[in-house]
């Protein structure tokens, strides 16, 4: 991982389309309760962190199961709009 | 004053007849009113050949299928009269607001009918557009007038008829200008601000008719009139004398209509024309595909921007969140403001109020799905595993076939009220989703991930087929309503836990034993207006303890803030949205609050000072000891 | 001249600040809502770090009373504020014109039924931390049988908006280390687990403590928290969470689940706070006049707060905090004295 090569301009917009990006606490409930989880590699948790070390595709593998069933959002411990960053995390970043 | 009035409408020489009636000719003070209403309807004209002509072929079909099919055509006819004219779902839920729109509509639409058959009878050759007889509804008062040796008990009657609607529309205006200064007055809390053409049409609107009193009233002696026109006529005589400046009267409501005409494209008032298409389109049983076309523009224009979904909406408990209104939504759609149709469209809880109250029934939430699928439905999904999932169908032939869903897992009250009451009933039932299962697909609708949602769809849809089973049992409200609509499942009854309990109570397999505990039921959004049960809860709850109401309930009940339905609200304003839901439930203090939905039993859980229970977790401590 | 204290709270924080101030030749007057002293101290069995038993300490504090009025049963009946003190009537029909008040009314321990995910009160297996020191205490508990597997969940009610409370509750993280050493010491076959978000041993002798649960007693710490718990035909427990640390999620078969429950404000304060108009932070607690200097000082003069009142502490700290509260009230009847009467 190499900070310096991080699209910082990228998870910026992702910050300002949701603030909640950037509050994890990385307790991991999202990805133990995932729905997807259970069949396929899926973690929010991972993804943000993965954005944040610049690893753009490995986060967008990390979410291409997910579906939305918003367990997540009831799960997180810091009220995050998961749902919401899993949006903005494909609008900025499967744009081509 | 006869002489001058004579030099200006030169009479017809009818003296070869007795006749009730002396119409004459033309007058320029037609014009504004004339150019008004040609600008309005070839407007229309064009607007609605576009909006026909940009409907799907199949729409089409659909549509002019449906208005020859008996069934749709009779229901076509009840609804625009009472959605149109009786505006009987404003009088159901505000007597006063719904008399207000129905003085003006049915009024109005009275005064027109009325004039029309009041010219065809009086008026010899009243279809001749070259003697300028058109214009004669409108202006009858002017153009033809009562001949004083030759009164009939017809003319009085409708000279009657006439005034009585006219006081009829005018007493409606009179509480539309109240309703401006003091809206509570009438139900309402909040108000929508009127954009610019919206204030020029609902000036001149109000106008309209003060001004067609004083013109016909200082008509009166000459074209005669009843109670309120010919009296007033009296008085103005009495104050002004015998000279009476009749024109600037009638300059003014014809320049009164014709602003409004022009105007009307603009405003809200275009929704008196649209409604009726919105009508058949929607009794064509149409789907909303794109939001300004076809389907889609005649709900837009069709909004009355009336502000009742202002009140309507949870969210609005706190201010700053009018702005996310569907009246908002519609504007600016119709405004073409993408940037703002997204935020209001994002936000909403699709709790699915503001359609239920909309007197015009606008579907806003189903809008905002389409409006969110433009952005959503092209974010990349990854869904082999489903194919797995599909294949793993739990054998359950002839059985019950209990699918919990994703959020049941969060809430174990449950799973173990319904198992236990199930195995107290002695169903032969076998656990779906245990281990986990697929989503039902309806989160992603929501979204309008719309292609996803098909693939999560039709993976369960094959889970549930393959297994065998004859009855598909659902806790959450959310599966149950995608269930419902989406799934295609010949041969499978699909069916809510609320319902299958109190089946299994009225068949005599499961019996409650009462105690004198006072509950309340919320009403989940996807279960009540989503799927429109409101009955088999209360009827089973009534037979566990005393049923207490809350302050909105049925249809009107709150979301509880805990909502799939909106993408950006964050934690903090969706507590707000279930603190003002907690206080509606609480108005008659229940020991209890009960619910059928796990979102909606989670969400109330954390900020509820009175116990949260699930509706199975209720029955199942209500068994009789000896079962239990 | 002699004037009455008035101290609300017969926990550590009340019990302290009395002893410290019977020999000051004031009148104190100790209130406690429950039947007995001591507070959530007399539920306890045997207290982090090291290990001595609460009993012991709370009967010091009690002997060390020696003198002090103090009521049980007892709760605010009414309370107005006057010009240089605080006319309250009591539940027990005594009034007080009390000249300083101390508010050490403590907490409540979070309601674990309110994260419905973790199924306690519906699952047979799932327990809290007040609930083991019951056990240690006395023995008397069906739902714990041998278990082989058990693990404890931190920060339930704790750093969690959904249940309206961000902060840590600072004493779960060393609780829970030092009742999985104890639990293994009573069952050594256990395999026993420790659910965290972060591990917070700030305090002297903590982190020996860690070591020794690591080292001595074989407790495995997994990084995550724990986001459901299923129930099993043969009523074990089916426990999920995500092993942080390497990315995967991970489930774990129990048969025992303990609750860190998380301290809340107290609910019982909450009329005495309404009617002395104090402010109280977004979670609940009374807010002190400042963070650092004056922490046992209130917006409203004469009135005092001493331990968990004001948010979670240990009860080092809250013994501390009663003996620096007791001080302040001291200096602040002297000072009022100095005054002249308006």
């Amino acid at each position: 991982m190499d900070l310096n090569r991080v699209d910082q301009e990228k998870y910026a917009r992702l910050v300002k389309l949701e603030p909640d990006v950037t509050c994890c606490i990385g307790c991991g409930s999202c990805t133990a309760s995932c729905s997807a989880g259970v069949f396929s590699r899926t973690s929010l948790r991972s993804a943000l962190l993965a954005l944040q070390n610049g690893k753009e595709q490995e986060a967008l593998s990390l979410l291409g199961a997910c579906m939305f069933c918003g367990k997540c959002l009831m799960v997180c411990p810091r009220g995050l709009n998961t749902r919401h960053m899993i949006l903005s995390i494909h609008k900025i970043y499967s744009e081509t | 004053m006869m002489n001058l009035l004579s030099l200006l409408l030169p009479l017809q020489d009818v003296s070869a007849e007795v006749i009730d009636r002396i119409p004459s000719g033309y007058n320029h003070f037609i014009l504004p009113y004339f150019i008004g209403i040609l600008f309005c309807i070839s407007w229309l004209l064009v607007g609605l050949l576009r909006n026909l002509a940009s409907l799907p072929a199949e729409d089409r079909k659909r549509l002019a299928l449906s208005l020859v099919t008996p069934k749709t055509a009779w229901k076509n006819i009840r609804d625009l009269f009472c959605d149109c004219l009786f505006h009987t779902k404003i009088w159901k839920r505000k007597p006063l607001l719904g008399y207000m729109h129905s003085a003006i509509a049915f009024g109005w639409f009275m005064l027109i009918i009325l004039g029309h058959c009041e010219v065809a009878l009086f008026v010899p050759k009243h279809l001749s557009f070259k003697e300028g007889n058109l214009f004669y509804p409108i202006f009858y008062r002017f153009f033809v007038w009562a001949n004083p040796e030759h009164t009939t008990l017809r003319g009085s009657l409708f000279f009657f008829l006439m005034d009585f609607f006219l006081l009829y529309v005018l007493s409606g205006i009179g509480l539309a200008m109240f309703k401006r200064i003091r809206s509570i007055a009438l139900g309402m809390r909040h108000t929508t601000k009127p954009s610019l053409a919206d204030r020029v049409a609902l000036y001149a609107l109000w106008s309209i008719f003060p001004l067609r009193l004083l013109a016909e009233s200082f008509t009166a002696n000459l074209s005669g009139g009843s109670f309120l026109t010919y009296s007033a006529n009296v008085l103005l005589r009495w104050l002004f004398g015998e000279n009476l400046y009749i024109m600037p009267w009638w300059w003014a409501y014809s320049i009164a209509l014709g602003l409004f005409f022009f105007a009307m494209p603009f405003s809200r008032y275009m929704h008196i024309l649209t409604e009726p298409l919105l009508i058949l389109y929607r009794n064509a049983g149409l789907k909303i595909r794109t939001l300004n076309r076809g389907f889609g523009e005649a709900e837009i224009y069709a909004c009355s921007s009336c502000g009742l979904c202002l009140d309507a909406c949870p969210m609005n408990i706190q201010k700053k969140n009018l702005r996310f209104s569907s009246v908002y939504l519609i504007r600016f759609l119709r405004r073409h403001n993408q940037a703002k149709v997204d935020r209001i469209a994002d936000k909403c809880l699709q709790c699915g109020k503001c359609a239920q109250l909309c007197p015009v029934g606008v579907n806003a939430p189903a809008m905002r799905v389409v409006q969110r699928s433009l952005s959503n439905n092209v974010i990349p999904y990854h869904y082999a595993y489903m194919q797995d999932v599909a294949a793993a169908a739990p054998a359950s032939q002839g059985k019950v076939l209990y699918f919990a869903g994703c959020m049941t897992r969060l809430t174990p009250r449950i799973i173990k009220g319904v198992e236990k009451v199930l195995q107290t009933a002695g169903i032969d039932y076998v656990f779906a989703d245990k281990e986990g299962g697929l989503c039902c697909g309806r989160p992603l609708m929501l979204a309008g991930r719309t292609d996803a949602a098909r693939k999560a769809i039709e993976a369960n849809r094959q889970m549930i087929l393959s297994s065998g089973c004859t009855t598909l049992l659902v806790s959450c409200p959310i599966c149950y309503k995608v269930f419902r609509e989406e799934y295609d499942l010949p041969g499978i009854r699909i069916v809510h836990y609320t319902e299958f309990i109190q089946e299994l109570i009225a068949s005599g397999k499961l019996s409650m034993e009462k105690d004198g505990t006072r509950y309340v039921y919320h009403d989940p959004c996807e279960l009540g207006r989503g799927c429109g049960i409101y009955e088999e809860p209360r009827a089973v709850l009534s037979q566990a303890g005393t049923l207490c109401h809350a302050s909105k309930e049925r249809d009107e009940s709150l979301c509880c803030g805990g909502s799939l339905g909106s993408l950006t609200l964050n934690y903090k304003d969706r507590g707000k949205i279930t603190e003002g839901a907690l206080e509606t439930l609480l108005a008659e203090n229940p020991e209890c609050i009960v619910t059928a939905c796990p979102l909606c039993l989670k969400t109330f859980s954390e900020k509820s000072a009175v116990p949260v229970k699930d509706f199975a977790e209720v029955v199942a401590g209500h068994l009789p000891q000896a079962s239990a | 001249m002699k004037k009455n204290i008035l101290i609300i709270g017969g926990g550590p924080a009340g019990l302290e600040a009395a002893a410290s101030l019977k020999h000051s030749g004031n009148n104190i007057i100790l209130i406690e809502k429950s039947h007995q002293l001591g507070g959530h101290l007399a539920r306890w069995d045997r207290l982090f770090p090291d290990g001595i038993r609460a009993r012991e300490v709370l009967d010091k504090m009690i002997a060390s009373l020696d003198g002090v009025n103090y009521f049980t049963d007892t709760d605010i009946a009414q309370i107005n504020i006057l010009d240089r003190s605080y006319s309250v009537i009591l539940s027990n029909g005594i009034s007080v014109l009390a000249d300083a008040v101390l508010m050490a009314t403590g907490f409540d321990l979070f309601d674990a039924r309110k994260k419905e995910e973790y199924g306690y009160g519906i699952y047979d297996q799932v327990i809290t931390n007040a609930d083991l020191e019951d056990w240690f205490r006395t023995r008397e508990d069906s739902r714990i049988d041998h278990p082989k597997r058990i693990g404890f969940v931190h920060c339930v009610g704790s750093r969690d908006e959904k249940s309206g409370c961000r902060a840590c509750s600072k004493v779960c993280c060393a609780t829970a280390v030092k009742q999985a050493c104890e639990i293994k010491a009573e069952f050594p076959d256990a395999q026993v687990y420790c659910f965290y978000m972060d591990l917070r041993m700030f305090g002297k002798h903590y982190e020996d403590l860690y070591l020794k649960a690591q080292k001595e007693y074989g407790i495995r710490f997994i990084r995550g928290r724990v986001s459901e718990v299923a129930e099993q035909i043969d009523k074990t427990l089916q426990v999920k969470a995500e092993d942080t640390l390497s990315s995967k999620p991970l489930k774990v078969t129990l048969d025992l689940l303990v609750l860190m429950s998380g301290i809340r404000p107290s609910q019982n304060l909450e009329p005495v706070r309404k009617a002395l108009q104090l402010a109280k932070d977004d979670d609940g607690f009374i807010n002190e006049r400042d963070a650092v200097y004056e922490l046992q000082k209130t917006s409203m003069p004469g009135l005092f707060v001493a331990g968990a009142v004001t948010g979670p502490k240990t009860l080092p700290d809250t013994l501390a905090e009663a003996r620096a509260a007791a001080l302040q009230i001291l200096s602040y009847l002297a000072d009022n004295d100095k005054k002249p009467a308006k």
